[in-house]
C-alpha cells in the first residue's frame, strides 16, 4: 500500500551496482535487487549458433525461393505472421498492465517489453514480402477495371495506401513498445512514480491506435489474401490468437529465466496460477470468436462468404481444421481447468508449448490453403522461414536481455506483485 | 513501513507534483472513513429494519400504477391480437424485439459484476454486486415478457419447450430463436441461484437482528438455517465459486445467442460475424449504465452508502462504460467499413439507409449516445462529477435502446425490393407497454431496497483492511 515510499533508494542501477549492494537494498526496500541482470554466460556460444542458423536458413529460403517464389511468399508470410502476432500480443499485455493498473504482472512485465520491442527487427522481415507482394495479394496484379469488386474497393486496396498503412503499423507498434519500455527502464534508476503515470497516459493514447493497427494489419495481410472475402470478426480473431500465444511465450521466457536462477522471489507459483487462469480465459475467448465466425458464416451460407471455409474444410485441410478445433480449444481447455496443476511451471509450460504449436497451425491454416487448394502440402520453406525469423528474433532478444534489469526494479507496484494473493 | 512513509513525505514537502503523481499510484480504500465491521452490518440492516420512509411510499405509488400498464396492455393484446402493436410487413420485428434485447442487455451487468469480477478478484465489486444482480433479475423479467407475447398465441407458448405433443410437432433446434429460449431461461435460473446463494449469510444477519417474531420467522425461512459455522462457510465459498464459474459462460452466451437471432440470417445489416462479441460488449455497456442509473439515486437517498459506494467505485464503472462503449464503437465502424469493403450493393445500401435514410435520427442518436458521449469519461473530472456521470448514463441507456431499434426496425424497413419497403410507427399500445416495463423494473427494485440488504455486508467486511490476516503486522 505504501510501496511508493520504497522508492527513495535512488542509487543508479549498473551491472555490478545492485549486486554488490544487494544485502542493503533488500533490507531497505523489502524487494530483492540482487541478481537482476542477465548474465551472458548462460547463453555462451549459443548466441552465435542462433545467428548462424538464422543466416543459413535465410540463405536456404533464398535458394529454395528462387525456384518457387510463390511458395516462398506464402511460407514467409506464415512465419512472419506467427511472430507478428506474438509481438502484438506482448504489446497488448503491456497496454493492459498500464491501462488497468495491474499488480500481478509487474514482475513479468519487463519480458513482455523485451518481446514487444522486437517490432523494429520484425519490420525488417517484412521487407521480403515487399518483393513478393504481387504473388501474395492478387488484387495488386489485377488490371485496372477488370474486376468490378476490386474497382469498388480501390479507395482502400491501392498500392500507395497499402504500403503507407504497412509503414504506419510498424511505426506505431515500434514507437509504442519502445517508448513504454524506455519509461519502464528509466524507473529502474530512481523509482519515480511519474514514469508509471506517464506510461499510463501513453497507454491510453495508444489503445485506439493499437485496435486500428491490429485490425487493419490483419485485414491487409491476411484477409487481403482473398480480396473478395470479408468478415467483420477478422481483427478480433487474430487478436484472440495473439493475446493467447504471446502469454505462452512470456510464460516460457520467465520459466527459462527461473530455471537458470533469475526472478527468484519475484515470480512465484502464484503468478503461474494467474497466467494459467488468463490462458484458460483466452483459450475460451479464441474458441468463442472462432466458433462465432465459423458458425455464422456456415449458417447463413452466403456464397461470397463461405469461400474461406470451403477452402479450409475440404481435402486434407479439413483434417488440420479438426485438429485445430480439438487442439487449440478442447485439449488446453480441459487441461487448464484443473486448479492446482496450474501452479506447476512444468505443467503450464507443456500446455504453453502445445498452444503455441496450435497457434502455428492456426496461422498455417489461414495462410497456406491459398496456394494449395488441393490439400495440405508441406514445404521445406515453411519450416525454413519459421527458423530464419525465429532464430533471428531469439538472438536479438537474448542480445538485449542483459542490457536492462530482468524485472522493473523500482516499480511502485512491485512489492504488491510479489505478495499477490491468488 | 509507516515510519518510512512519514520520513519520505517530510523529505519532499516542497514537491507537490510528486505528491500528485503519488495520488495516481496510491490505491484508494474500498470503504471510506475507516468504517468498522459492526457499522457496516448495522447500517445496511437498518435500511431494511427501520420504518418505511415516506419517499418509498411516494415512489412506489408512482411506479406501481405505471407497472400495471404492461399487464393491462398485454391482456388487451392477447384478447385482441398482435395487430394492436405497430408491427407490420416488412417490419415484423419491431418494438417488441427491440425492448426484449434492450432489457436483456441490461440484465448482463449484474452477473458480470458478480461472476467475472469475482473470478478476476476485483474487490471493488463487493459493494455493488448485490444491487446489480437484483437489477439483472428484474431486467430479465422485463425482457421475458416480449418474446413470450410476440409469439402471438401465448397459450401455445409451451410449444417452445422440447415436449413432444399429440400433434407430433417438434421444435426446430436449428433455429436461434429456440436457442434464445434456452439461453435466457438458463441464465435467469442460474442468476437467481447465484443471487440467492450470495444473499443467505446476509439474510441470516437480518434474521438475527429482527425484533418481531413474524419478521424473524420470515427471514429465518429465507436464510435456510444459516448458522455461520465453519463448515457452512466452506460449502458456501465452494458453491459461490462454482456458480460464478457457471455464470461466466452464461453471461457471454445469452447475448451471443440473442445476436445469433440476427446474425444467422442473410439480411444485409444483420449478418455480421462480429455480432456476438459486439452484443456482449454492448450489453455490459448498457448494463453498467443502468447500474449507475439506479445506484446513484440510492446513494443520494442513503448518504452513508457513500462510504461503501465510493467515488472510486463510480470511477471504475465509468471506465468500464468507456471501454465497452469504445468496443461498441469499434464494432459499429467495423460493420461500416466491411459493408463498404465487401462491395455488396445490398450491404452497402443497408448501412446507407441507416445513416441517411428515413431513420437517420435513430442512427445518429445511437452514434452520439453510445460512441461519442462516453468519451467524456477519458477525463477524470467527468468521472468524479456525479451529475456528468448520471447524464452520460442516461445517454447510454437511450443509446442502447436506439442501437436495437436501428438494428431491427431500420434494417427491416428497407427490404430487398423497394416495392416492399415500409415504415414502422409504434401504436399507443407499443409505447405504454414499454413504459410499463420501466414501472415493473423500478417497482421491483424498490421492493428489493425495502426488504433485502442492498449491499452484500459480509463481502464488504471481507475487503476491509482489518479482514486481512496480516492486518497491523509490520511486514
Amino acid at each position: 500500500m505504501n510501496s511508493h515510499s520504497d522508492n527513495n533508494d535512488k542509487r543508479p542501477i549498473t551491472h555490478d551496482g545492485p549486486a554488490s549492494k544487494s544485502q542493503e537494498s533488500t533490507a531497505h526496500s523489502g524487494v530483492p535487487l540482487s541478481n537482476c541482470f542477465f548474465d551472458y554466460k548462460h547463453v555462451g556460444g549459443r548466441f552465435f549458433g542462433l545467428v548462424s542458423i538464422s543466416i543459413i536458413s535465410l540463405l536456404g529460403c533464398i535458394a529454395l525461393g528462387m525456384n518457387n517464389p510463390k511458395q516462398f511468399a506464402f511460407s514467409w508470410l506464415f512465419a512472419f505472421t506467427f511472430f507478428l502476432t506474438i509481438c502484438i500480443g506482448s504489446l497488448f499485455w503491456i497496454l493492459v498492465h498500464h491501462g488497468i493498473d495491474v499488480e500481478w504482472s509487474v514482475g513479468v512485465r519487463r519480458q513482455m517489453e523485451n518481446v514487444a520491442t522486437l517490432f523494429p527487427v520484425l519490420s525488417l522481415f517484412f521487407i521480403p514480402l515487399i518483393f513478393v507482394a504481387p504473388l501474395l495479394w492478387k488484387w495488386m496484379v489485377i488490371p485496372h477495371g477488370s474486376s468490378h469488386a476490386l474497382l469498388e474497393k480501390a479507395a482502400y486496396l491501392n498500392l500507395p495506401f497499402f504500403w503507407m498503412r504497412a509503414a504506419f503499423y510498424f511505426l506505431f507498434f515500434s514507437l509504442a513498445s519502445l517508448w513504454l519500455r524506455k519509461l519502464s527502464v528509466a524507473q529502474d534508476n530512481d523509482g519515480d512514480p511519474k514514469y508509471t503515470v506517464m506510461a499510463r497516459e501513453i497507454t491510453f493514447a495508444s489503445l485506439p491506435f493499437f485496435g486500428v493497427c491490429l485490425t487493419f494489419a490483419a485485414v491487409d495481410w491476411l484477409m487481403g489474401l482473398d480480396f473478395k472475402w470479408v468478415s467483420t470478426m477478422w481483427g478480433v480473431y487474430i487478436f484472440a490468437g495473439s493475446a493467447l500465444s504471446s502469454l505462452c511465450v512470456i510464460l516460457l521466457i520467465i520459466t527459462a529465466l527461473r530455471s537458470v536462477g533469475y526472478l527468484e522471489g519475484i515470480v512465484s507459483e502464484r503468478h503461474y496460477a494467474l497466467i494459467g487462469q488468463l490462458m484458460t480465459a483466452f483459450t475460451v475467448f479464441w474458441a468463442y470468436i472462432g466458433f462465432d465466425q465459423y458458425m455464422l458464416i456456415w449458417y447463413a451460407n452466403i456464397p461470397e462468404e463461405t469461400t474461406y471455409f470451403l477452402r479450409r474444410n475440404t481435402e486434407s485441410w479439413c483434417i488440420l481444421n479438426i485438429i485445430l478445433v480439438l487442439g487449440h480449444f478442447l485439449v488446453p481447455f480441459i487441461l487448464l481447468l484443473f486448479r492446482n496443476p496450474k501452479k506447476r511451471p512444468a505443467y503450464l509450460c507443456g500446455i504453453a508449448c502445445w498452444i503455441l504449436l496450435m497457434h502455428l497451425l492456426d496461422i498455417y491454416i489461414v495462410v497456406l490453403p491459398m496456394i494449395h487448394p488441393a490439400g495440405f502440402h508441406p514445404s521445406f520453406l515453411d519450416l525454413l522461414s519459421l527458423i530464419a525469423i525465429g532464430t533471428a528474433l531469439a538472438a536479438v532478444f537474448l542480445k538485449r536481455l542483459g542490457d536492462v534489469p530482468l524485472w522493473p526494479l523500482r516499480d511502485p507496484r512491485l512489492k504488491d506483485s510479489i505478495h499477490i494473493v491468488v | 513501513m509507516d515510519q518510512h512513509t512519514e520520513h519520505n513525505s517530510q523529505e519532499s514537502p516542497d514537491q507537490p507534483h510528486l505528491l500528485a503523481q503519488r495520488d495516481g499510484i496510491k490505491r484508494p480504500p474500498l470503504v471510506l472513513n475507516k468504517r468498522t465491521m459492526g457499522w457496516i452490518s448495522s447500517y445496511v440492516s437498518t435500511i431494511v429494519e427501520s420504518k418505511t420512509p415516506l419517499w418509498w411510499y411516494i415512489s412506489i405509488a408512482i411506479t406501481s400504477p405505471i407497472a400495471l400498464l404492461t399487464p393491462l396492455l398485454i391482456c388487451y393484446l392477447v384478447s385482441t391480437g398482435v395487430g394492436v402493436w405497430g408491427n407490420n410487413s416488412p417490419v415484423a420485428w419491431a418494438w417488441d424485439i427491440t425492448n426484449f434485447v434492450f432489457w436483456i442487455g441490461i440484465g448482463h451487468a449484474g452477473t458480470l459484476i458478480s461472476a467475472i469480477l469475482f473470478l478476476t478478484r476485483q474487490k471493488w465489486r463487493t459493494s455493488i454486486n448485490r444491487a446489480a444482480e437484483a437489477m439483472t433479475l428484474f431486467a430479465v423479467v422485463c425482457a421475458g415478457i416480449y418474446p413470450l407475447f410476440h409469439v402471438g398465441r401465448v397459450w401455445k407458448v409451451y410449444f417452445l419447450a422440447p415436449v413432444p405433443n399429440s400433434n407430433a410437432i417438434w421444435q426446430n433446434f436449428r433455429s436461434p430463436l429456440l436457442w434464445d429460449v434456452f439461453a435466457v431461461s438458463t441464465y435467469f435460473t442460474v442468476s437467481i441461484l447465484f443471487w440467492y446463494t450470495g444473499l443467505i449469510p446476509d439474510l441470516a444477519t437480518i434474521r438475527d437482528r429482527c425484533t418481531t417474531k413474524i419478521k424473524k420467522f420470515f427471514y429465518g425461512i429465507l436464510a435456510l438455517g444459516w448458522r455461520g459455522g465453519n463448515r457452512q462457510w466452506r460449502h458456501y465459498e465452494m458453491a459461490y465459486l462454482l456458480l460464478a464459474g457457471l455464470s461466466t459462460p452464461l453471461v457471454l452466451s445469452v447475448h451471443s445467442v440473442v445476436s445469433f437471432d440476427f446474425a444467422t440470417s442473410v439480411i444485409p445489416g444483420w449478418h455480421a460475424t462480429i455480432f456476438p462479441p459486439y452484443f456482449v460488449a454492448g450489453a455490459i455497456f448498457g448494463g453498467f449504465a443502468m447500474v449507475l442509473t439506479i445506484m446513484l439515486p440510492a446513494r443520494a437517498i442513503y448518504p452513508q452508502l457513500h462510504d461503501m459506494i465510493t467515488p472510486m467505485h463510480i470511477d471504475k464503472m465509468c471506465k468500464v462504460i468507456l471501454l465497452t462503449g469504445s468496443i461498441v464503437g469499434y464494432a459499429y465502424l467495423m460493420e461500416l467499413f466491411m459493408a463498404w469493403y465487401g462491395a455488396n450493393p445490398y450491404e452497402r445500401a443497408a448501412f446507407w439507409y441507416r445513416a441517411f435514410g428515413p431513420y437517420w435520427w435513430a442512427y445518429w442518436s445511437m452514434m452520439f449516445c453510445n460512441v461519442i458521449s462516453p468519451q467524456v469519461f477519458w477525463f477524470p473530472w467527468c468521472r468524479k462529477n456525479i451529475f456528468v456521470v448520471f447524464i452520460i448514463c442516461m445517454f447510454v441507456n437511450a443509446g442502447m435502446w436506439f442501437e436495437r431499434f436501428v438494428i431491427i426496425a431500420t434494417t427491416l424497413a428497407r427490404d430487398f425490393l423497394p416495392s416492399s419497403w415500409g415504415m414502422f410507427h409504434p401504436t399507443w399500445v407499443d409505447i405504454f407497454t414499454f413504459i410499463g416495463t420501466f414501472g415493473i423494473f423500478t417497482t421491483l427494485f424498490l421492493l428489493f431496497v425495502r426488504f433485502l440488504p442492498m449491499i452484500c455486508m459480509f463481502e464488504v467486511k471481507a475487503v476491509l483492511p482489518e479482514a486481512n490476516p496480516h492486518y497491523g503486522e509490520d511486514h
